[in-house]
């Protein structure tokens, strides 16, 4: 159910006086299992497509299905469920709960999808290995590195084995060594879990892990090809 | 770790440990005063009501139907002791006695005043009064004997009598004959209630009987239930065996003494008064602290929306933190409370002022806090509630907000 | 002196601004402290109105401010404590202005009776023209008459009293006493006036008959149970007081109200204790509260207070500012209150009625109606205590704010 199709997505902002185009008749589709780069300057669109797709903000005109659900038509609450079952999100700035530990992060999602305490636990140790940070279960976001609270979003984003991973800038904060680490991991899940991955980014670095570079710019797709 | 909700609540209302605190200190004092004046309140209610009814007017008693608004001498029920008697019997209860009323002036070879003379049946009255127990002088009296009487202390100094002098008193009887008598003072009885202090007298019920031409009439029967929390059960087997009319009514003490629900009530509802005003303001207190952690939180919140929590679940969550800052407040409000209140129950507590208006309302000089669990949680529960309806305002906020918009916010 | 203005003008401005930063904070604290100064001041009215009624009552029934008696009267109010009507040095000091009336009374123990019923008295010889003043009975007669002259010859009775002995006005009624040999003295009197008391309790107990005519009954020419003077205000009677005792042959006893009668003194010492205890713990409640908003506004602009210290602006201006910004919160939470309690007092003042539970204030000696009484004094101490307790509160978050280490505040989040 994770392939995704957008028509003729319309979005506009007002800013003061001005109204910036944000999304101007995108047409895209995106199959299970694919890793796609959206690319492009600051203002381009990249940040409102992703948060189209995951039902964050909703287009002034245009579809988007997933599978078969028109996302653009949901109500909060079931966008909200779609969210927590179907689609991880990664942010920019990791936003993750201040007062939890690594582990009580990946926990707390877990626990709002109704799974049991021990499977939960076990699964939070798990993915939390899995992304390299065996052995700092216990530490609060403050604790850690700025890779390592990434991975730790990360973590939360894929405990659950979503559909789709949706990721904003998401080595915007980091330095080159975590960036490369974190992409790495990216490529992992994608190939051994059949994750979809949709990353908005402007680091040349991210774009060379993609299977398919879309460029965007005043809220148009100039390109789309695959690498 | 098994609830991950709970975790994250409890951790929260640590963020700003000294706000959280701040709130929680509005609510132990609150609480801790609560506890302690709803103690008091019911400790001096329950003893107000039980050294009032207990000195004279027992819990229930026949009567005429007309005798409570008119107490007159020919509102009178016959055979009365037969009466008292079968009632004994029927209710298996013995603290039920007959008693008549008359007025008459009373002589001493000094002195002459009005007052108020009871006839009691001597074997039965010290069950439903604590009076014939007051006799602080001489003794209470010899239910065989006949011609003694017994007064009260401040009647006695006014007459100047004691025990071994003798009165003679003038009234008019049943049949608006004369009544006269000489009788001889064998005790006398002080109760701390004025009014019966200043102006009554006892005399053995048959004696009362003869000398003011009852032909076995009497006023009331004065039944003293063994738990006041029994007199409604023992209303109504009383009205099953003796049914009103419009010779006969069984009298509540309600009714007997309508002042003093009044009074408590009159109390009540200005010690809620103050009461909710606390209240108010602890609420006040958790509106703000919550609103300010809703507010600041909602980069986090809008995270938490992204990752596809439902606002409800959020709105649940700052209700949550409410409920654990409540049952910190709570806990720590009625230990306390517990404490101060414990410690005054058995020292007592007094303050200026209050042996003088201990006397108006029968209470001892010094009052002592009944401490039950309704007095504990009572008051800190009604602000547990208020603090929690605050919190609504706070978590209704959740629902508008807007997850990308929230998590742009600083 | 300028540099002083500029300052603080400039500081005024910066507190009025930071108190509106973050509103809703703001209004939430000025709604807890307009509902707690509005329920110090409205509570407070209605206690005072209650404790006024209370004395008012108290005193009416004593009655009087001052009472001049045989030392043994007030313990054994017999016919033969009586004393002789005032004379030669302390007639002239009743006499002088300043106190407001003064008459002579008789009290004694008796018994009416009607042809079907008999009850127990207080029987008072009273000055007819005087009592308005003393007792303000005359006011409370609702059928017939009160007593026109001291040789009257009739007895106004209490509704209750008339409704126990089954008579009515215009009927005949028996008065029997002892006279000071202990001989009985009784004499028909026709029941000319019927009053109702505030007080139900009244009504059954005091009989008015005039004073000549009792005296003559009783056998006392030119003798009376008491002296009662009534000052301007009970409140304020010691000077009155001490004037008159200093005239008081020793063999009589003279006291003020506060002594005759313990009950109504303790209602009036404490009224004021009352209040103070209230206010103070109203405040307390609200303080909690206080704290909280100036630690929370210190909290958020830790930042803005570490750059402005290292700008060089003093601790002690920042002080001035935080101190000030609590001050602006607690007067407009004071102005709110006040104006609530003053709209919600006034239109009470014509009377609540409480008669729901009459006989429950009658045992604690007040009316069925109850005038709130708003004085200027308790809204001075109500507003006083908030002020100044509130800048007390205060001062420890202002004092942290302005000892912040400039360095850290500016690194902080």
């Amino acid at each position: 159910m994770s392939a995704i199709h957008c028509h003729q997505l319309c979005k506009t902002f007002r800013q003061g006086d001005e109204i910036i185009t944000g999304l101007d008749h995108v047409d895209i589709s995106i199959e299970e299992g694919e890793f796609v780069c959206l690319s492009g300057p600051s203002g381009s669109g990249k940040t409102t497509l992703l948060n189209a797709i995951g039902g964050l903000d909703t287009p002034d005109s245009g579809e988007i299905r997933m599978g078969d659900i028109r996302i653009d038509q949901l109500e909060r609450g079931p966008l909200a469920d779609m969210r927590l079952h179907h689609i991880g999100f990664v942010f920019q700035a990791y936003n993750l709960i201040p007062v939890l530990t690594a582990q009580e992060n990946v926990e707390f999602v877990m626990q709002v999808q109704g799974i049991p305490a021990a499977e939960r636990s076990r699964k939070a140790r798990d993915i939390l290995r899995e992304v390299g940070l065996e052995g700092m279960e216990d530490r609060r976001p403050a604790q850690l590195s700025g890779g390592q609270q990434q991975r730790v979003a990360v973590a939360r984003a894929i405990v659950s084995h979503p559909d789709l991973v949706l990721a904003d800038e998401p080595t915007a904060n980091l330095d080159s060594v975590a960036s490369t680490h974190l992409m790495g991991l990216f490529s992992e899940l994608n190939e051994n879990h059949k994750i979809t991955f949709v990353i908005a980014t402007h680091d040349k670095r991210v774009m060379s892990y993609a299977r398919r570079l879309i460029k965007m710019q005043d809220g148009k797709i100039i390109s789309d090809e695959a690498q | 770790m098994a609830d991950v909700s709970l975790v994250l609540a409890w951790r929260n209302l640590w963020r700003h440990g000294r706000r959280t605190w701040l709130t929680i200190g509005a609510m132990i004092f609150s609480n801790t005063l609560l506890v302690f004046s709803i103690s008091l309140q019911f400790g001096s209610y329950d003893m107000m009501i039980d050294n009032t009814l207990q000195a004279y007017s027992g819990h229930i008693q026949l009567q005429h139907a007309r005798y409570l608004d008119e107490p007159k001498m020919r509102y009178a029920l016959p055979d009365i002791d037969a009466s008292a008697q079968t009632l004994r019997k029927e209710l298996g209860l013995s603290s039920i006695s007959a008693r008549a009323v008359g007025f008459a002036l009373a002589s001493s070879h000094e002195r002459s005043y009005g007052l108020q003379i009871l006839g009691v049946d001597a074997e039965h009255e010290p069950l439903v009064s604590t009076l014939p127990g007051l006799v602080k002088q001489g003794r209470y009296l010899d239910p065989a004997a006949v011609e003694e009487i017994v007064i009260g202390s401040v009647l006695a100094r006014n007459l100047k009598v004691g025990p071994g002098d003798e009165l003679t008193f003038l009234g008019s009887g049943f049949d608006d004959s004369f009544a006269a008598g000489v009788v001889t003072v064998v005790g006398v009885f002080e109760s701390g209630v004025a009014d019966l202090d200043r102006s009554m007298a006892q005399v053995n019920l048959g004696y009362f009987q003869e000398i003011f031409a009852m032909q076995g009439h009497g006023h009331s029967i004065v039944i003293r239930a063994a738990h006041i929390d029994d007199v409604d059960q023992l209303m109504a087997d009383i009205s099953t065996l003796k049914p009103a009319s419009d010779k006969l009514a069984i009298r509540h003490w309600d009714e007997l003494q309508p002042g003093l629900r009044q009074a408590i009530q009159a109390d009540m509802t200005s010690a809620w008064f103050m009461y909710l005003v606390l209240i108010v303001l602890v609420a006040f207190s958790v509106l703000n602290t919550q609103l300010m952690s809703v507010l600041e939180r909602t980069r986090e919140f809008g995270t938490m929306m992204a990752l596809g929590l439902q606002p409800s679940r959020l709105a649940r969550l700052v209700m949550l933190e409410t409920a654990l800052m409540t049952s910190v407040g709570l806990a720590l409000g009625i230990t306390l409370g517990c404490l101060i209140t414990w410690y005054l129950s058995h020292v007592g507590f007094s303050y200026p002022g209050m042996e003088e208006m201990a006397v108006k309302f029968n209470l001892p000089d010094r009052m002592y806090p009944a401490i039950s669990p309704v007095s504990l949680t009572l008051g800190p529960g009604i602000v547990a509630i208020g603090s929690l309806l605050a919190s609504i305002y706070p978590a209704t906020r959740l629902y508008l907000l807007l997850p990308i918009e929230a998590m742009r916010a600083a | 002196m300028q540099g002083f203005r500029l300052h603080f003008v400039m500081l005024l401005r910066l507190s009025w601004r930071n108190l509106w930063r973050n509103h809703r904070r703001t209004y939430i604290m000025l709604g807890a402290i307009s509902v707690g100064v509005w329920a110090m001041i409205f509570m407070t009215a209605l206690m005072r109105g209650m404790v006024d009624d209370m004395l008012n009552q108290g005193i009416h029934n004593l009655p009087g401010h001052i009472q001049i008696q045989h030392p043994a009267f007030l313990d054994d109010p017999s016919v033969v404590n009586s004393i002789a009507e005032p004379e030669g040095e302390l007639l002239a000091a009743l006499n002088q202005p300043g106190v407001k009336r003064w008459a002579t009374r008789i009290k004694v123990p008796a018994v009416i009776a009607s042809e079907r019923e008999s009850r127990g008295i207080n029987l008072l010889g009273v000055e007819a023209e005087a009592e308005a003043d003393i007792t303000g009975l005359p006011a409370q007669v609702s059928e017939g008459r009160f007593l026109e002259s001291n040789q009257d010859q009739g007895v106004v009775i209490g509704a209750k009293l008339a409704q126990r002995l089954e008579t009515r006005l215009g009927k005949r009624v028996v008065v029997m006493s002892q006279d000071p040999d202990n001989n009985i003295s009784e004499r028909g009197f026709r029941v000319v006036g019927i009053y109702r008391a505030e007080m139900p309790g009244l009504e059954e107990y005091n009989v008015y008959a005039a004073r000549d005519t009792l005296q003559k009954l009783l056998r006392i020419e030119g003798r009376v149970s008491q002296i009662v003077i009534v000052d301007q205000d009970y409140r304020d009677i010691e000077s009155l007081y001490r004037r008159i005792e200093k005239v008081t042959p020793s063999t009589l006893e003279i006291k003020p109200w506060y002594e005759i009668d313990n009950y109504l003194a303790a209602m009036f010492n404490m009224m004021d204790g009352f209040v103070l205890v209230w206010v103070i713990i109203i405040f307390l409640a609200l303080s909690f509260g206080l704290v909280n908003t100036l630690v929370m506004a210190v909290f958020e602009r830790v930042r803005e207070i570490g750059l402005i210290q290292a700008l060089g602006m003093r601790p002690r201006l920042i002080v001035y500012q935080i101190l000030l910004e609590s001050l602006l919160l607690l007067l407009i939470g004071l102005a709110i209150g006040n104006g609530l309690a003053i709209i919600t007092v006034k239109p009470l003042e014509s009377g609540l009625d409480i008669s729901m539970v009459a006989e429950g204030m009658a045992m604690m000696g007040a009316s069925s109606m109850l005038y709130p009484n708003l004085t200027l004094h308790d809204m001075l101490l109500a507003n006083s205590v908030v002020i100044i307790l509130g800048i007390l509160t205060s001062i420890l978050p202002a004092w942290r704010a302005a000892h912040l280490d400039p360095v850290r505040a500016l690194n902080s989040t």
